[in-house]
């Protein structure tokens, strides 16, 4: 059984790679201190917290591990090492992951030397009662799928009179299945809903720009959470930092909270974040909205195995504000009715999907329903969209929806991922979001409806300003840069079964 | 000079799977066997320092002094710590302050009743951060070995050298351990083309006979003040150096990783202590948990040059005669085995290490004894991954 004094201590350092910086000497070390070891007393008090969750890294040298111990025995063949940070000032123990190891992989003279970028991982595998371990000391290569970026912030220039869409990250790893027409997004086996929640928040706060301190709240909807009682938001809190770090004491003061509506659990909050900066009382200057799911799907032999053609992996972070804004919003509706289309009871590993009401009374109806009494209260034609994106459970569905709804092709194309990662559940529709928002120039208009099983839709409208051109330079892992990126690597069905299930 | 504790009296069991036999029963035996070589009874007891690392977990006892006191029937002082030389580094400490005249040192590990879990249990006791990031009892091996050869510019026809210099080692240790009726694994690899084999099979720069097994075993001795050993021994083995260092509990963040800083410490500190040169040592039980870790001890300890341990070796062992030839001078290794054959039960390897050099020293190692007029020895023991390093130089007779 995990200990949960231990299993706190060391992914509160771990998750985060946080260490110390004397303020005397300048020595750096991995894992926080109050002394100096060279300085010793004359240190204390001179210790900076710094931490090397945005930094690069390098690969010193390295090894194949084929015999790993116990916990580690589902990875198979992993590259291990040193990686240093800071011109070798600070070293590390550390995982290659993402990376499946092939015969041509036993030169190690081609890993050694390169750049790393930590990444947030599960630790190892756990009983299923466990606590799920996590570290950052796992790395993948800065010059293959995820490119190393840093996180910079950048001091507000412009307020606006109406919140929107500051910034925003998509995450999905680089490992797919190919079928027929649809490639779908799969995790590595360390990855679930969790890392995927705190990768796509990581990227968004690099393409904002926003101070993680001034985050007031994050909300992180998922279907997919692999515990039953303990939120996502916490680990996403505490590895991003998000609000006022009360160091002494080990918080964040930030207000972090799951939400779980099938796969509108976060498009539902983009109201809520909308609002909070508007409280005159306590205003909160920006709030994140991550979607993220490891969609879950039976084998496909089992009762629900037809959803196992259409699950994909990832996660999508909106950070909402009154500053900086890239896209207004301009209005939203939401609609609900109790439709059992698709559910999951407790204790059950796999949804269920009935197949009476998928389609006409529950995709259709809602998504309809909400996106025309949006289109009503603004008073706006199809015409006056240049985007319009759905929820996308698979291709069919959303395209004819745009069209019974009066879209073109050029309107709904854009936003429409669904062949390319699958079906993301939480992250579905704002991944379509995030496609359009890498693209859109200032002052085109975004509407948006997400659809939850169960059933319900909201749907949004966004006008971008002008300062989305501008931002759009911090983020290179565009939506874009993953589906056409020379490092994705295709997997075969057993491989993907086994990657979906994880550690 | 300050009058150095004596060793009197050795003993240990075979190392190996003793499935049958309880942790408790290992150290009897082992103890039987020092107070028998030394005459002593175990009323002449002063006080106990057992060592073992993780008896607790792999065998979940209780106390292991507790366990001996009921066994003996003594109720004296024992003191438990982790490596047999570090019992050994505190009982010559109590000696020497005059407040023991004689003392048991024993240390024991029954590490393949938890054979399932063992490897994850070495690595935490390692170090908890390598074993988070992924890290195997093996893998800081061949780190070590792959920033070796980089910070020496080993490569090309010097690389083939390289890798067979610790393959020789391989082959040269089991060569040993074929002459040690207590030897866990004295058939392995009889030619360097089988390791070189093994490790292109298993496509590692270091393969199966390049490590130690994972046994059981326990071993002891009987330190006496040199007053005591006077009346006891007729061929006493004093303690001229003892000394330990320490260094940084995670590999990747220590400075020098081509070697280990505290083995060269505790060396220097043992020869200052000692009085005497490294070149007055003959004969080393060095701490091969690796065969890289044999080749790397030799340059730490001083006996061959940073960087070119391998080529005194590979030189030695083209037309092997027993001993590697530094500089024209003879220098025997792990006459044992060594780890690597002799076997490695964690808390009892130390004692087997000694055992050897008393045993040289006295000349009464049987078939494995060295032809020379032995007067210095060194036994080298490390704890984790060169986290510690215990040297103990020991020298035949009295004065």
């Amino acid at each position: 059984m995990s200990s949960e004094p231990i299993e706190r201590r060391v992914s509160y350092i771990g998750d985060r790679l946080r260490g110390s910086r004397c303020g005397v000497c300048g020595k750096e070390y991995f894992r926080p201190r109050d002394y100096c070891g060279d300085c010793g007393r004359k240190s204390f008090d001179k210790m900076e917290g710094v931490d090397f969750f945005y930094e690069k890294g390098k690969l010193e040298v390295c090894t194949v591990v084929t015999e790993p111990t116990n916990r580690f025995t589902k990875l198979g063949s992993y590259l291990y090492g040193v990686v240093s940070f800071h011109d070798g000032k600070v070293r590390v123990p550390g995982r290659l992951t993402d990376r499946i190891l092939s015969e041509g992989d036993m030169d190690l003279s081609n890993f050694e030397g390169r750049d790393v970028v930590p990444r947030f991982r599960k630790r190892y595998a756990v009983s299923q009662s466990d606590i799920i371990p996590t570290i950052s000391l796992a790395f993948t290569f800065a010059d293959e799928y995820y490119p190393h970026q840093d996180y910079k912030v950048s001091k507000p220039r412009k307020e606006y009179e109406t919140p929107g869409i500051v910034g925003y990250g998509v995450y999905v790893s680089k490992f797919r299945i190919k079928e027929g027409a649809m490639e779908r997004s799969l995790p590595f086996l360390d990855e679930d809903a969790i890392t995927a929640a705190v990768e796509a928040g990581k990227l968004s706060l690099i393409h904002s720009g926003v101070d993680q301190s001034l985050v007031g709240k994050v909300y992180v909807g998922s279907e997919s959470n692999p515990y039953a009682v303990k939120p996502i938001a916490t680990k996403v809190a505490q590895t991003l930092k998000l609000g006022e770090e009360e160091k002494m004491d080990g918080v964040q003061g930030v207000d972090a909270i799951d939400t779980e509506f099938a796969c509108k659990a976060a498009t539902s909050m983009f109201k809520d974040a909308t609002a909070l900066a508007y409280y005159p009382k306590a205003p909160t200057p920006y709030t994140m909205v991550i979607g993220t799911d490891n969609s879950q799907a039976a084998p496909r032999e089992e009762p629900g195995g037809e959803l196992d053609f259409f699950v994909g992996y990832g996660g999508s972070a909106f950070i909402f504000g009154k500053h900086d804004v890239i896209a207004e919003v301009e209005g939203w509706y939401s609609c609900t009715s109790d439709t059992p289309d698709f559910w999951r009871r407790d204790l059950e590993p796999y949804p269920r999907h009935g197949g009476r009401f998928t389609g006409e009374p529950a995709y259709f109806k809602h998504i309809a329903k909400a996106g025309i009494k949006l289109m009503e209260k603004l008073n706006l034609q199809p015409g006056d969209v240049d985007y319009f994106i759905s929820h996308q459970p698979n291709i069919p569905y959303p395209v004819r929806v745009a069209e019974a709804l009066g879209f073109k092709e050029e309107q709904y194309l854009p936003g429409l991922q669904v062949a390319k990662f699958g079906n993301t559940y939480s992250g579905s529709s704002p991944i379509g979001l995030a496609a359009v928002l890498d693209r859109a120039k200032p002052g085109e208009r975004i509407v948006i409806v997400g659809y939850g099983s169960g059933a319900g839709s909201d749907a949004y409208s966004f006008v971008t300003t002008g300062q989305i051109g501008e931002k759009r330079r911090r983020q290179k892992f565009t939506v874009q840069h993953q589906i056409e990126n020379k490092h994705v690597e295709y997997v075969k069905y057993e491989t993907y079964r086994r990657f979906k299930l994880g550690l | 000079m300050e009058p150095c504790p004596v060793i009197i009296g050795v003993g240990r069991t075979k190392f190996g799977e003793h499935y049958e036999t309880e942790p408790e029963k290992l150290v009897l035996e082992a103890g039987l066997m020092a107070e028998t070589s030394a005459g002593i009874e175990r009323k002449d007891l002063d006080a106990c320092y057992l060592s073992d690392y993780f008896l607790q977990i792999t065998n979940k006892i209780g106390i292991e002094e507790g366990f001996l006191s009921e066994w003996l029937e003594l109720h004296i002082p024992m003191e438990k710590s982790r490596s047999f030389s570090s019992a050994l580094l505190n009982a010559c400490h109590a000696i020497q302050s005059g407040k023991y005249g004689t003392v048991f040192v024993g240390g024991v590990e029954k590490m393949t009743d938890r054979w399932d879990k063992i490897r994850d249990d070495l690595m935490l006791l390692e170090d908890p951060w390598s074993y988070y990031a992924g890290c195997t009892p093996e893998a800081n091996h061949e780190l070590m070995l792959r920033e070796y050869i980089k910070k020496h510019g080993i490569s090309g026809k010097s690389l083939d050298t390289f890798y067979t210099a610790l393959a020789q080692i391989a082959v040269k240790n089991y060569g040993h351990a074929l002459k040690n009726e207590y030897a866990h694994n004295p058939h392995g690899a009889t030619s360097v083309d089988k390791v070189l084999k093994v490790r292109s099979e298993e496509h590692k720069p270091l393969g199966r006979y390049d490590f130690a097994p994972i046994s059981d075993g326990a071993t002891a001795l009987i330190l006496a003040s040199p007053e005591v050993a006077k009346e006891h021994s007729e061929q006493p083995v004093c303690v001229v150096g003892s000394s330990s260092a320490t260094d940084y509990v995670t590999f990747p963040s220590r400075e020098d990783r081509t070697g280990f800083v505290a083995s060269r410490i505790a060396m220097k500190k043992a020869l200052e202590t000692a009085k005497i040169k490294m070149d007055d040592v003959q004969i080393a039980e060095v701490y091969d948990q690796s065969t890289l870790l044999e080749m790397v001890s030799l340059e730490d300890l001083g006996f061959t040059k940073k960087g070119k341990s391998w080529l005194d070796i590979y030189n030695s062992c083209e037309d092997y005669k027993g001993y590697y030839e530094v500089d024209g001078r003879r220098l025997f290794v792990n006459m044992n085995g060594g780890l690597k054959a002799d076997g490695n039960p964690l808390g009892a390897t130390g004692g087997a290490q000694v055992f050897e050099v008393v045993k040289q020293l006295n000349d009464e190692a049987g078939e494995r004894q060295v032809d020379a007029d032995l007067r210095f020895g060194c036994v080298l023991e490390l704890e984790g991954f060169g986290t510690k390093a215990y040297v103990h130089l020991l020298r035949r007779g009295l004065a």
